[in-house]
């Protein structure tokens, strides 16, 4: 089984654009004013998980 | 829907773009994804007091407070202060960002250009390889505009570039991963904004505290994200507010998470297409300010934006004069404090004291980082001084390469 995707609470996130800016892949978008991953693109680097000032990313298993 | 020029982002780079575009006849659109200009606020909203003489905004209702120097503490406290008794007047206002913003759009509307909110742009709508506008989400309908040029001023988030093929991607070593809190009640005695470095407090950043006026004041802190965790800015935010004794009876009024790019800015011109602002990594990659490059570029790209439309002349050769302009303006400076932002990842705690300490009674003629980093340049220990040579020499062979 391959590492699980990331993904955004989207009741946490303050919409600061981070993730976005720093995802390898351009996996990451605004939907509805917050940010959202798009699963088929990522890649499971976690460096936005690790980018999130205020940890509104999660993905288990890092 | 066809314009001379489709904008994207409301944000300052957008707006004063969209001003001097207008000014010169050109027909402007603007699409903003948010409800608001200016609406949340992402910024500590310090400002040079410079942007007084382009007489780009006016009037009083955007400034929160002055700004009379600022006070950098190396981990150990040891303070060094550019102050406004030695700088004469060169100093600074905090301002209130939403406010600031709106003046700007305000003043862009005026010029005649057209503003069209909660309108996200979802991509770029092509002919082959050229681009004749946007395609756009609002509500649940799609629409397009087609534009002779469109302007990508999105933000750190920008999809522009990377839509038209150009990588604005940020390595994490080149963000700052940031949070802030507007505190109350808080124990500010005068209108120095405080910086405060060390590898505990603020890995590859620095925690800030700016006073919006009596009592208030913006408390933020930026990380650089190849050294973040989840959630570690807000976390060493916390941290740091818990420990300061101004703090402690203190209340915030808002919180916000922030991204700002730290980088050497990218290509900004192709045919049909420009960047700015943010988007362009147009950021100063010492202090992290953006805004007077929003300006200062904005009036840049609006004017040289009139002039294409006049001379219907929308190629990158005829563009670029925009980036031969901010490069002139800005571009050198901000090439320059990208090398001292690695320099200084490299320094220790141990090295920032001992610089502080050698500065701490030097009296600066201007504030600026510039004044500073000559100052450093004269105290920094010899490896620091090689480390810089190789790395410069390193970034120029790369250029030659390119
Ligand atoms: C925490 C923090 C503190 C800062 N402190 C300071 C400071 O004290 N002084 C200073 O000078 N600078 C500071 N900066 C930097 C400054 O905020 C930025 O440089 C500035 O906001 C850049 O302006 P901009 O117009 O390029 O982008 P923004 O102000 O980010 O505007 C971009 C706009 O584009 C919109 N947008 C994005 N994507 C789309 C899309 N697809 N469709 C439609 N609209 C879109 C966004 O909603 C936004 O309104 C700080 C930044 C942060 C995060
Ligand atoms: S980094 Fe965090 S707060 Fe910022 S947009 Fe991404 S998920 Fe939201
Ligand atoms: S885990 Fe990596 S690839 Fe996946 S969304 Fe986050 S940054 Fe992008």
């Amino acid at each position: 089984m391959g590492k699980p995707k990331a993904n955004v609470d989207k009741k946490k996130c303050l919409a600061c654009g981070g993730c976005i800016s720093v995802c390898p892949q351009d996996a990451i978008s605004w939907i509805g004013n917050k940010a959202e991953v798009n699963p088929e693109k990522c890649i499971s680097c976690a460096i936005c998980i690790r980018t999130c000032p205020i940890g509104a990313i999660s993905g288990e298993g890092y | 829907m066809k314009y001379d020029v489709v904008i994207i982002g409301s944000g300052p780079a957008g707006s004063v773009t969209a001003r001097f575009a207008a000014d010169g006849e050109a027909k402007v659109l603007v699409i903003e994804r948010r409800a608001e200009v200016g609406v949340p606020i992402l910024c500590g909203e310090g400002i040079s007091r410079k942007i007084d003489e382009w007489k780009i905004i006016e009037g009083k209702r955007w400034i929160a407070g002055r700004m009379d120097g600022a006070r950098i503490y190396s981990p150990d406290k040891t303070c060094v202060t550019l102050g406004a008794e030695q700088a004469g007047d060169e100093t600074g206002y905090v301002v209130y960002r939403d406010i600031f913003d709106q003046e700007l759009a305000r003043n862009a509307i005026k010029a005649g250009a057209t503003f069209m909110m909660n309108t996200q742009a979802i991509g770029l709508i092509k002919e082959g390889d050229k681009i004749k506008g946007v395609r756009a989400k609002r509500f649940d309908g799609e629409l397009k505009i087609e534009a002779d040029i469109v302007v990508g001023a999105d933000g750190v988030e920008s999809k522009i570039g990377q839509w038209a093929g150009i990588d604005t991607r940020l390595d994490p070593k080149d963000l700052e991963t940031c949070a802030q809190y507007t505190l109350t009640n808080i124990d500010v005695k005068d209108a120095y904004c405080d910086f405060y470095l060390g590898k505990e407090i603020a890995p590859g950043g620095y925690v800030w505290v700016f006073p919006k006026g009596k009592n208030i004041a913006n408390v933020g802190i930026g990380i650089l994200a190849s050294l973040s965790e989840a959630g570690r800015a807000k976390k060493l935010l916390d941290d740091f507010i818990a420990k300061d004794p101004r703090m402690k009876n203190s209340s915030p009024i808002r919180f916000l998470a922030g991204a700002v790019p730290v980088a050497n800015p990218v290509e900004t011109v192709r045919d049909n297409l420009i960047l700015i602002g943010d988007a362009a990594r147009h950021v100063d990659p010492i202090t992290g300010g953006g805004l007077t490059h929003c300006l200062e570029g904005g009036k840049i790209a609006g004017e040289v934006i009139a002039k294409a439309v006049k001379a219907k002349n929308f190629s990158q050769g005829f563009l670029s004069e925009y980036e031969t302009r901010w490069k002139e303006a800005f571009g050198q400076k901000i090439k320059r404090n990208y090398l001292v932002k690695e320099l200084m990842l490299d320094m220790d705690d141990k090295t920032f004291n001992k610089l502080a300490n050698a500065l701490k009674d030097v009296k600066f003629e201007e504030i600026s980082t510039h004044s500073l980093v000559k100052e450093v340049a004269k105290h920094l220990p010899i490896s620091a001084k090689l480390n810089a040579l190789i790395k410069y020499r390193k970034e120029i062979k790369e250029i030659k390469k390119k």
